[in-house]
């Protein structure tokens, strides 16, 4: 079975209007597999934007989600509070929008809308880092004391004593983690800043190499003095290393080349250059060009050189402030300042850690059993009903703080089921008695009005305004949602619970080592805009644009139709997403644009391994695209399954339908167009929702909802005719013809 | 229907300019085609290549740079620029020839008579030519200006003869005269009025934007009338319910506003205006683009119907070539301003000849998911396929019916590939 990335459950949306509650989302319950495209189809006002716009959190305001569930990496999307949404929002869950035009910012250039995002996240990711360090620091010396405590009060003699010794030098051993870490980090800026330097290098070079090759006016003089500051910039002496006489001699010949130059340009050409009119633009000379060429390559095999570690480094060179590695190769250098700090430090330093980690899951295991308590009580309380606010809160702080004590601090691997759930629980809470206090006014004013109207009518009058339905959840219903916020938290803990004996700590304590010296790294880690603009043309390439560095600088209106839809790809890419939403990507473009995006969306999703929900109206896209596909019809999926099971064999009379009304290339006899229109959502239907134009609707279909029938494993259809009584009917001919010549034309199954 | 071959509408090297800075924008370029009685003329190409300003310069939207368009074998459209630009050429050439032969002059002046013959031989070449470009200027300036007035006249003129009959019958009979008169007042009125184009409508793509948003139904499908100068209200509202009907919508909605009703509902709307006008053609410019695939369905199927029970020839403009394939007789595909192709749409899927064609008809999604995996998208890249330094291409018939934009060269390949 494949990896699960998105599952949707039971969600309902509806949507607060003047005329009444909307149910544009009816109960539907869908999961999205790592790796594959699930096409999501129906006629506009089907719910189908709707429901995507719930997965990435960007409902309308007057949407309310009534219940359900949205999981992604444990989280319910549904319930976790904005500023944890804000995270995985393009993040992970990127979406492609229907109209290009109006997704692009019409007054900024391409390449400022592509890196805006890469730019301002590098910054709040260095921020991040640095507190995130820090944070676990503090916990990891807070529980290597409470380990060593309890050893030397519990443990046996030779350990108290070894305990007693250590515990003196817990704050020194973290003192040096911290001080090594901050030497590391210091190194690894330098080596940073000079390899940026370098990216940046290159990236000056080919513009100018570029621009050079198409004869465009450019200045020699002006890129050569760019190019020393960033070869000035470049001397960090880890970086270059032994390259360093290499760096000198180009500088020496720049600036033999600028002089040169120089000499060149006559007293009328600058003062040309001057008045601005005509900029003196003499032929580029060759050597410039081969000069760069040359520093190109040097500088690309300089970044090709095997890097340094600085974590051990960072320790060496704090143990030892006159040593210089810088010129011992990378390899042996690593290899030795691993020796060094192996044996120095870091083994006893791994033995306290592993007490540590060892105490704190044992603690956090105890607190989820005293957790799973609370929490069962909390239920049984909640479900009992009839609880006053008071208590309500007080019960809430309790049972919130059991499960925030339960959460191991030194964990690695973010826990966000318990992490968002006292948020969630809130949230819920107040919305009980908001409903609660709500729904009685709701009740008067409603017959209030339907008193009013109906004397109005009853004297004759004419009445040209309808009364508002009233909007009420049941405290029940209410209730239930609760519980199953606090159900999810009990069966997470209970499964972590039962795995508590596959722990294993050794692996544990490297994570922690890693993820310390992840978040240490993650400070240094700038993003220049001359590399994010490096990135962002890497994209443009990758996502199809010709000459994406004149591109780069041009307008959204510069851009036609399949263009300005590939750099809306191109932003949504920026962020290296899980899960891309395509919503009605290719409505606006005409077929052979069309055709080229679909072929791109289907090249990335391979390249990048990407889950794909894709809304559309036209089942002729999706063929192409889906593994499978979800019918929707006013708020429900009516017929799931995978793409060879809709189009080979189709079992719901909408799919029917939305197949027989498209003309394909063979086809001659009249197209069977779907009669009327889809109903109105604020009083849906009692029955099956299609039945009004459906012509082999029977009695029940206006009576009952129909439940959803087991086709095969895979395909599933919410119709009647699948019931073991109903009668048997005839797919419409154009429909069987067309899957018979499908089957001519040469795909076998 | 289809094996009628009156010729309703003909499109003669149709070319529209914009004006765009110094240059030219060419949108439509040396255009040519016909239209003949009843049929279902398919217009496709990709966004930007010059359909909608094909169609919209049939109508007379816009002033049509050069070509000439016919209607009923009347000429109701024709651009000068081909006419000035063969006087502008003319005189060129002219000069240089007049130059040349001065220079010889000067060299052997003993030639003096001979040369000087020459010379005014030149002149009244190019006198006459510029007379002959300048006629045909006149007239098409005249038949722009005139075409209605001329339509009305002839219109005037049967009604002329078909009352003095009528007249001659009622004679004596005072109350009877009288009535006649009045009619035959208000029905001159109204072919005073008329013009030849309004026999041409058009539907529009977008239905939301074509529908003025402050007018009733009623108000948008009558509009034409009233333009058209018929003044009985009952009359009006009479024929807007009869087509309100005919496009099936129901009495009532007459009185509604556009934003009340469904895309497809407006688009209906849209078709009611246009058919109203009893024309002989519609232009349908992507009418279906904008609606739902229910719709759609239900919008072709309203326009087959209406073709059959009013006789409709239908320009139809669309970029879905399945669409297309399945609506029309005949099909001719546009590229950047240029037609590549035209044929039956039998003819077109089944031996599409021009590479432009072929990437076009590889583009087409299918529903059907083993045949589009193995689908192969043929790309098209004008300046890999065609050389044409040497020999120029134009429009030609390379099988009786099927025009392909090409040089002799490749009219030879295709000729050979259709066999």
């Amino acid at each position: 079975m494949m990896e699960k990335k998105l599952e949707v459950k039971n969600l309902v949306v509806s949507f607060r209007t003047q005329a009444g509650k909307v149910q544009a989302v009816r109960d539907i319950s869908f999961n999205l597999y790592k790796g594959e495209t699930l096409a999501i189809v129906g006629e506009s006002g089907s719910g189908k934007s709707v429901t995507s716009k719930a997965v990435i959190g960007i409902s309308a305001a007057n949407a309310i989600i009534e219940s359900g569930e949205i999981l992604y990496d444990g989280q319910d999307l549904v319930r976790i509070p904005e500023e944890e949404m804000h995270k995985l929002r393009g993040d992970k869950i990127a979406m492609i929008f229907q109209d290009p035009l109006s997704a692009l910012d019409p007054i900024m250039r391409i390449g400022r809308q592509i890196t805006e995002a890469m730019l301002l996240k590098n910054k709040a990711n260095r921020k991040e880092g640095r507190a995130a360090f820090n944070k676990m620091l503090a916990q990891l010396s807070e529980k290597m004391t409470a380990a060593l405590t309890e050893k030397k009060t519990i443990g046996s003699v030779e350990d108290a004593e070894k305990a007693t010794a250590y515990l003196e030098k817990v704050s020194e051993y973290i003192r040096t983690f911290d001080g090594f870490n901050i030497k590391a980090i210091s190194l690894e800026n330098g080596y940073n800043n000079a390899k940026n330097a370098a990216e940046e290098l290159i990236s000056i070079i080919d513009d100018f190499l570029f621009l050079a090759e198409k004869k465009q006016k450019v200045d020699g003089v002006i890129t050569l003095k760019s190019i020393v500051r960033k070869l000035q910039a470049m001397q960090d002496k880890y970086f270059v290393g032994k390259y360093t006489d290499d760096l000198n001699a180009y500088l020496v010949r720049i600036n033999e080349a600028i002089s040169e130059e120089k000499a060149k340009t006559t007293l009328g050409d600058t003062i040309k250059g001057l008045v601005g009119r005509k900029k003196a633009v003499a032929e580029v000379s060759q050597t410039i060009i081969q000069l760069c060429g040359e520093i190109k390559n040097t500088v690309t095999e300089m970044l090709a050189q095997p890097a340094y570690n600085f974590f051990r480094i960072g320790y060496y060179v704090y143990k030892n402030p006159e040593a210089d590695l810088s010129q011992m190769p990378a390899d042996e250098a690593n290899e030795m300042a691993y020796k060094f700090l192996m044996e120095d430090y870091m083994n006893d330093f791994m033995a306290l850690e592993k007490d540590a980690v060892a105490y704190a899951a044992a603690q956090a295991l105890d607190n989820k059993k005293a957790a799973v308590a609370a929490l069962e009580e909390a239920v049984a309380f909640f479900k009992k009903g009839g609880f006053a606010a008071s208590d309500a809160a007080t019960a809430c702080k309790n049972v919130s703080k059991a499960v925030l004590d339960a959460i191991n601090p030194l964990d690695v691997v973010k826990d966000n089921v318990a992490y968002t759930f006292s948020g969630a629980l809130d949230r819920e809470v107040e919305k009980y008695f908001f409903y609660l206090k709500n729904n009685p006014k709701e009740e008067a004013r409603f017959a209030r009005q339907t008193a009013k109207r109906e004397a109005l009518l009853a004297k004759g009058k004419k009445v040209d305004w309808k009364v508002v339905p009233k909007f009420i959840v049941e405290p029940e219903k209410q209730i239930e949602s609760i519980v199953s916020v606090l159900d999810r938290v009990i069966t997470k803990f209970k499964a972590d619970i039962e795995n508590a004996d596959s722990v294993d700590v050794d692996k544990r304590c490297v994570e922690l080592i890693d993820y310390l010296k992840e978040k240490a790294s993650q400070v240094v880690y700038k993003l220049t805009k001359r590399i994010a603009k490096e990135k962002a043309i890497k994209l443009m390439e990758e996502v199809g644009i010709p000459e994406p560095r004149i591109r780069y600088n041009q307008y959204p209106f510069e851009f036609s139709g399949g263009m300005r839809q590939r750099i809306v790809i191109a932003i949504a890419l920026s962020a290296n997403p899980d899960i891309l939403i395509c919503d009605e990507p290719t409505t606006a473009l005409d077929v052979t644009i069309q055709a080229q995006i679909l072929e791109l969306i289907n090249k990335l999703k391979k390249e990048r391994d990407l889950s794909i929900i894709f809304i559309t109206h036209d089942l002729g896209v999706v063929a192409n695209m889906a593994d499978r596909i979800a019918v929707m019809y006013a708020g429900k999926i009516v017929e799931y399954g995978t793409a060879d099971d809709i189009f080979y064999d189709p079992r719901h009379p909408y799919t029917w339908a939305l197949l027989s009304s498209m003309p394909d290339l063979d086809t001659n006899e009249k197209l069977d167009a779907i009669p009327g229109t889809p109903p109105n959502m604020i009083y849906p239907p009692v029955g099956d929702a299609f039945a009004e134009r459906n012509k082999y609707a029977m009695q029940i279909d206006f009576e009952m909802q129909p439940p959803m029938f087991e086709v095969s494993p895979t395909h599933y259809a919410a119709t009647w005719l699948l019931h073991p009584n109903a009668e048997k009917v005839e797919i419409p001919p154009i429909i069987t013809e067309r899957i018979k010549r499908m089957n001519e034309r040469g795909g076998e199954k | 229907m289809m094996n009628n071959n009156e010729v309703l509408l003909k499109v003669d090297h149709l070319c529209q300019y914009f004006r765009m800075g110094h240059k030219d924008l060419k949108a439509v370029d040396d255009v040519s085609f016909e239209v003949k009685k009843g049929e279902v003329f398919g217009l496709v190409g990709e966004s930007g290549c010059g359909k909608t300003t094909t169609g919209r310069s049939i109508i007379k939207l816009y002033d049509i740079t050069s070509g000439n368009i016919y209607f009923k074998g009347q000429r109701v459209g024709a651009g000068t620029r081909s006419y000035k630009d063969a006087i502008k050429t003319a005189q060129k050439k002219a000069a240089a020839d007049i130059k040349t032969l001065r220079r010889e002059l000067k060299e052997n002046p003993d030639k003096e008579t001979e040369i000087k013959a020459k010379i005014t031989q030149i002149n009244d070449d190019l006198n006459k030519i510029v007379e002959e470009n300048r006629a045909l200027i006149r007239a098409a300036n005249a038949d722009n200006r005139n075409v209605d007035k001329m339509h009305a006249d002839g219109l005037l003129q049967s009604l002329e003869t078909e009352y003095k009959e009528k007249f001659a019958q009622a004679e004596g009979d005072e109350a009877a005269t009288k009535a006649l008169k009045k009619e035959y007042a208000s029905r001159c009125r109204i072919a005073k009025k008329s013009k030849l184009i309004t026999q041409i409508q058009m539907i529009f793509q977008d239905p939301i934007a074509s529908l003025d948003p402050r007018m009733t139904v009623r108000d948008i499908i009558a509009e034409g009338l009233i333009i058209n100068g018929i003044r009985d209200k009952e009359y009006i509202n009479q024929k807007v319910y009869e087509i309100l009907e005919v496009v099936g919508l129901v009495r009532e909605h007459a009185d509604r506003y556009p934003h009340e009703f469904s895309g497809g509902q407006r688009q209906r709307i849209g078709i009611a205006r246009a058919i109203i006008m009893q024309p002989e053609m519609i232009i349908a410019d992507e009418p279906i683009s904008a609606l739902d695939v229910s719709i759609q369905a239900q919008v072709i199927n309203l326009l087959n119907d209406l073709r059959e029970r009013l006789g409709l020839t239908i320009l139809f403009i669309a970029h879905d070539l399945s669409v297309v394939k399945y609506f029309s007789d005949r099909i001719g595909v546009m590229y950047f301003g240029k037609m590549v192709e035209l044929a039956t749409s039998e003819e077109l899927f089944k031996n599409p000849l021009h590479p432009y064609t072929k990437s076009l008809l590889s583009a087409i999604p299918l529903p059907d998911p083993h045949y589009e995996k193995q689908r192969k998208r043929i790309t098209y890249n004008p300046i890999a396929e065609h050389d044409y330094s040497v020999n120029l291409p134009s429009l030609r018939e390379v099988a009786p019916g099927h025009f392909v934009y090409c040089n002799d060269e490749e009219e030879e390949k295709y000729k050979q590939q259709l066999q």
